[in-house]
């Protein structure tokens, strides 16, 4: 087994926070939602809350675009150029997860800190990233002061458009993270990526070809 | 023969003179004078016109007792009337030569002075008195002049006297003409005169100048500067459907000088669109008599300094919004006015006096809040997130009225104006009527539904020419008149969950208000469902509620996702539980292959 350093500190950081901001968004925006369902915490209460995680995942965003363009490690998000080699790639990995893994095969695709995600995982994390997640935020900062950005919310089409847009995003959120999280423990040990986003190291298994 | 005749004539002659002679001489001595009397007596009144000598000087019977001040005649109902006539001022009376008799007829020196005619009241003896008149002054001469004609004929006409004194009536051309101004009107109307209208209300015409005008600030004004068709040369007759319609009609002459005023008050909502006062024409039927015209506040000749026109009792707006003005007295301002803090506000203090228009859905009277409160926005910013949303889309009485029946109000704006569209330019772009937008809107009978509105809201686009237009959504009062319960601050509603909460009792009425050009409201029920409903998100795009106007679609899509992100797991968990036997097997496999090798 060797240690490969997978995942660096600021990368960690900005998963734990976006990790823990997340949940709480999630919930708080349950309570905010459907207040006649759930008793947690008070209206106001869940309110404050959510505007401080909302500006809290907010700079969080802006923590991972700096430094994923810094580093020019954005380059991880990126799927393949060629169309043919990401359809392919997709595939491998489709069939791995949905037949290969059944069988005991080999997970096709072998991170490293350059090639951290394969194409399912690019395609998937360059549009949360890039798209959903910058939606989200900039939805969400609209709603915060909807007064202070009525100009905004008309270009949107209107407060119920715009509102509409944040809670979509927020349910899909909420479903893909139990995918998330159970892609997570399908390492070789349901533990092991969940320790590396703490370590940063992974433990790869040594090949002999 | 001829000489006999004479000689026998001559002796009769002598005798008869001698014996006649005497008596006739007699006669002649006595008759004279007597017939001289007779003949001068017979002349008088011919020779007293003549010369304007006054008669009464000869009717020393009469002012033996009535040139005495301080005898009072007493009527059987205890009245008292002086009996003292001015025999000087008499002879300068267009009547200076009548004498006593020639008007009081009935006097007869066997009976009076006595009790035996004595009068019921002294308004019963002027009213005989007055019938004198009738003999000289014929009935051409009395309808000669309109007003007069009016008056006089009547049959409960005031008595001569009333207006032209008794001893003292003077040829009007002599003296009124040279009186000034309001004196030249206040001969007449300072005496106790009314008219009848045709639905038989009376209307006193009576000034009394000390009590009514001289208090008024209007006090220096001359009578036609109102009542500007009367003149000296003229006094038409005017007659009116009712005192109402007599308000209205004279409460056009505020105008000359109040044009200012006059002008906001037709654009109230008082007034426009469906007043037509102050003009020539009024009939009832065809616009609002109960709307308020100046007079209605002010009073006419009364007129007071501003001060004056409101009172705590409420009036005049009580006098057709009494339910209101009793739950506005049961309210924080209301019972601060009853305590006497006069800063408290009134009526017209938050709905103005002149310009008062609809409210709901409008910021007046927010505006008329924050005229009084003026730290108010700062103070729910300092706890209200999003204050300045609330402040603007929740009415102040939906929290500081606790106790009133809450629901949405629907108006439909132009985005681009920011202004309201009416139901005129409504009706014109849908190319139907009132009626018609009536029966659109409220098509099933349970109110307008979310594909209705928005069928409304597509066609006007469509054909707005370049409007905008989207319902916004208000919480408003579903009662106008709860507004006015206004509790203290204390009790005012502080609790989110009282709206951002699907059960909220709030968003179960919902009323799609149109407002008319004249500032007016219709209103039209709609079914609460339009809140939540998909098509809403096109028609009611600028209204949204945390929690309460939820799309229902959007909570099953979530049901769903959510599932289905659960059920990813919990598939592919299952998969590999199943087919673990497969791997295990080619783990034995895999170690059996190592451990030959």
């Amino acid at each position: 087994m060797k240690k490969l350093y997978l995942h660096p500190l600021p990368v960690r950081i900005w998963h734990w926070i976006n990790a823990v901001s997340f949940v709480v968004l999630i919930v708080t925006g349950l309570q905010i939602r459907y207040r006649e369902f759930l008793g947690l915490m008070k209206f106001r209460d869940a309110v404050d809350v959510h505007n401080f995680f909302g500006f809290l995942i907010i700079f969080n965003f802006f923590l991972w675009l700096v430094y994923y363009i810094v580093t020019g490690k954005i380059k991880i998000y990126i799927p393949p150029l060629s169309i043919k080699k990401f359809v392919l790639g997709c595939i491998r990995q489709a069939r791995y997860y949905g037949y290969g893994i059944f069988l005991g095969e080999e997970n096709p695709h072998h991170s490293s800190p350059d090639n951290k995600f394969n194409p399912m995982q690019q395609i998937a994390y360059l549009s949360i990233m890039v798209v959903l997640i910058p939606l989200q935020l900039w939805t969400g900062l609209l709603l915060w002061d909807i007064k202070g950005f009525a100009s905004w919310i008309d270009m949107f089409g209107g407060i119920k458009i715009v509102d509409t847009v944040h809670v979509f995003l927020f349910l899909f959120f909420t479903s893909f993270l139990f995918v998330h999280v159970y892609l997570a423990t399908l390492g070789h040990t349901a533990t092991e990526h969940i320790k590396a986003m703490f370590t940063g190291y992974e433990e790869i298994e040594e090949h002999v070809h | 023969m001829f000489e006999k005749k004479l000689e026998q004539t001559a002796e009769k002659g002598t005798l008869g003179f001698v014996l006649l002679g005497p008596i006739f001489g007699m006669l002649y001595i006595f008759l004279l004078p007597l017939i001289g009397i007779m003949t001068l007596l017979l002349a008088i009144p011919e020779y007293a016109h003549a010369k304007k000598a006054p008669v009464i000087e000869n009717a020393d019977v009469c002012m033996g007792c009535h040139a005495m001040k301080g005898v009072d005649k007493v009527f059987r109902n205890k009245e008292r009337v002086s009996v003292f006539v001015d025999a000087k001022d008499f002879q300068n009376t267009v009547h200076g030569f009548l004498s006593c008799d020639s008007c009081h007829t009935k006097i007869s020196l066997e009976t009076h002075p006595g009790t035996a005619n004595v009068f019921e009241s002294k308004n019963a003896f002027v009213l005989d008195a007055s019938q004198a008149c009738r003999m000289c002054h014929s009935e051409e001469q009395l309808r000669a002049k309109p007003h007069h004609a009016a008056i006089a004929n009547r049959s409960n006409a005031p008595p001569c006297t009333d207006c032209h004194g008794s001893h003292t009536v003077k040829r009007i051309s002599d003296w009124k003409p040279a009186l000034a101004g309001n004196q030249y009107c206040l001969t007449c109307h300072s005496q106790n005169m009314s008219k009848t209208h045709r639905n038989g209300e009376k209307l006193s015409l009576h000034i009394d100048p000390s009590s009514t005008l001289s208090a008024s600030v209007h006090n220096g004004h001359a009578c036609n500067d109102c009542h500007a068709e009367f003149s000296k040369a003229a006094h038409p007759m005017k007659t009116f459907g009712s005192s109402r319609e007599h308000s209205i009609v004279l409460s056009g002459a505020c105008k000359r000088c109040h044009a200012e005023k006059y002008t906001t008050l037709k654009d109230s909502i008082h007034s426009k669109g469906r007043f037509q006062w102050g003009e020539a024409v009024v009939s009832a039927g065809s616009i609002n008599m109960k709307a308020p015209v100046c007079t209605d506040c002010h009073g006419f000749h009364t007129v007071g300094p501003r001060a004056m026109y409101e009172t705590l009792s409420g009036m005049p707006c009580k006098g057709c919004h009494e339910a209101i003005f009793t739950k506005y007295s049961q309210s924080v301002h209301g019972m601060a006015q009853a305590r006497g803090e006069h800063k408290a506000p009134l009526c017209s203090s938050c709905h103005f006096a002149h310009e008062v228009k609809a409210t709901a859905m409008t910021e007046r009277i927010k505006t008329a809040c924050l005229g009084c409160h003026q730290t108010a926005e700062n103070a729910h910013k300092k706890w209200l997130p999003n204050a300045e949303l609330h402040l603007s889309a929740v009415s102040c009485p939906s929290c500081h009225s606790p106790r009133s029946g809450k629901g949405i109000y629907l108006k439909l704006y132009d985005q681009n104006t920011g202004k309201p569209f009416t139901e005129e330019q409504i009706v014109k772009l849908l190319g139907t009527d009132y009626q018609g937008l009536s029966e659109r809107m409220n098509a099933h009978g349970e109110g307008i539904d979310s594909e209705g509105l928005w069928n409304i809201v597509r066609q006007l686009n469509e054909k707005g020419a370049g409007a905008r237009l989207t319902f916004l959504g208000k919480m408003e009062l579903n009662e106008g008149s709860e507004a006015h319960m206004l509790s203290v601050k204390k009790n005012a509603v502080r609790e989110c969950e009282s709206c951002h909460n699907a059960n909220s009792a709030f968003f179960k009425t919902v009323t799609v208000a149109i407002v008319k050009a004249d500032g007016g409201m219709v209103r039209y029920r709609a079914n609460p469902e339009v809140l939540g409903s998909m098509i809403s998100l096109a028609s009611l795009r600028q209204f949204y509620v945390l929690g309460s106007t939820r799309l229902k679609i959007l909570d099953w899509i979530g049901i769903l996702m959510v599932f289905g992100g659960l059920s990813v797991p919990l598939a592919h968990i299952t998969a590999r539980v199943l087919t673990s036997p497969i791997r295990e097997a080619k783990r034995l496999n895999k170690m059996r292959k190592g451990d030959r090798r």
